[in-house]
């Protein structure tokens, strides 16, 4: 076995989720049995529980052009588009030095950060879907 | 969390895979050697992502089976550092705490990475002392995010904006 690629390339979680319904993945136990392994079907019931399960390619590409303008690394809009931070705690645990990055705008006048981070979640709210309710709330 | 690697194989076909078109042999071949393994320095085999190419196809003296050169893409679960996983928490012991993500349980996070002021309980708990003396514990079956230098819990940030903040200050 060679390794040509060790990483021939980043997924988001709803990529793979998309990869793996494509390839007939359920959450249904018994309509797992010969299309997908058993492995990769629970890698699938674990992504339907993520955020990504209502993405849609069209809400991931919209995102990424309008936050360029808070020039994130790769690694931050990945952070971001799996799991949609709803809160200011979320966004400070997802990007890394959030406060130090978001004190200044794209023209690198000085702004306040807590407004900006507000600014972002915004956007990350338009863009992306909430996530649908758990069922136990929906039985409460 | 996830990422694609390439892998060059030399894939030997065994003859009772023969009756199958080559492509789906090679796939089920590939599936049966990667799949819910880890690979060595790549991190776990989720799903073969797709075949490149597939060359060759020559016996060698004295084997039973074909052998080709085969060139594939392997949908890894590998986290970077700095990346937020969210999981269930398995167990706890003197060390840390065992958390899983359903299809990966085998991730650990000793006491020290955890965030300052966390300590055990008399219980055996785990349990994270605030500035103002609450005690937050972490019960088996919480949900929380694993940091690159600390851990909290979801519910300990959706309850309390407040306090979520103040949790995150102090890493």
């Amino acid at each position: 076995m060679k390794i040509e690629k060790a990483n021939a390339g980043f997924l988001t979680n709803f990529e793979v989720l998309d990869f793996l319904r494509s390839r007939g993945a359920k959450t249904d136990p018994m309509g797992c049995l010969g299309a997908v392994a058993a492995s990769e079907c629970k890698v699938y019931e674990y992504l339907l529980k993520t955020p990504a399960c209502n993405q849609t390619r069209e809400s991931i590409n919209e995102f990424v052009t309008r936050c360029e303008s808070f020039k994130l690394t790769n690694a931050d809009k990945l952070n971001v588009i799996n799991w949609r931070p709803s809160s200011a705690a979320d966004a400070y645990a997802m990007l890394e030095e959030c406060g130090k990055r978001f004190s200044k705008d794209e023209r690198g006048e000085a702004r306040d950060e807590d407004e900006r981070v507000e600014e972002f979640l915004e956007i990350v709210k338009e863009v992306f879907p909430p996530p649908p309710p758990k069922p136990e709330e929906m039985t409460e | 969390m996830f990422v694609l690697s390439q892998i060059e194989h030399n894939l030997p076909m065994p003859p009772h895979l023969l009756n199958q078109p080559l492509v789906d042999a090679i796939k089920a071949e590939l599936e049966r050697l990667f799949l819910d393994k880890v690979v060595a320095n790549l991190g776990l085999c989720v799903s073969v992502y797709d075949i490149r190419s597939v060359e060759g196809g020559f016996i060698f003296p004295g084997e039973g089976c074909s052998t080709y050169k085969v060139s594939f893409r392997l949908l890894m679960f590998r986290p970077f550092v700095g990346e937020v996983l969210v999981g269930k928490i398995s167990g706890y012991d003197e060390k840390g705490l065992h958390v899983s993500l359903d299809f990966f349980s085998d991730i650990c996070i000793p006491g020290h990475l955890m965030q300052y002021g966390t300590a055990r309980a008399l219980d055996g708990r785990w349990m994270l002392k605030t500035e103002d003396g609450d005690e937050l514990y972490l019960d088996i079956d919480d949900e929380g995010s694993i940091k690159g230098d600390g851990l909290g819990l979801l519910a300990w940030w959706a309850a309390d904006e407040e306090e979520g903040e103040e949790v995150e200050a102090e890493e």
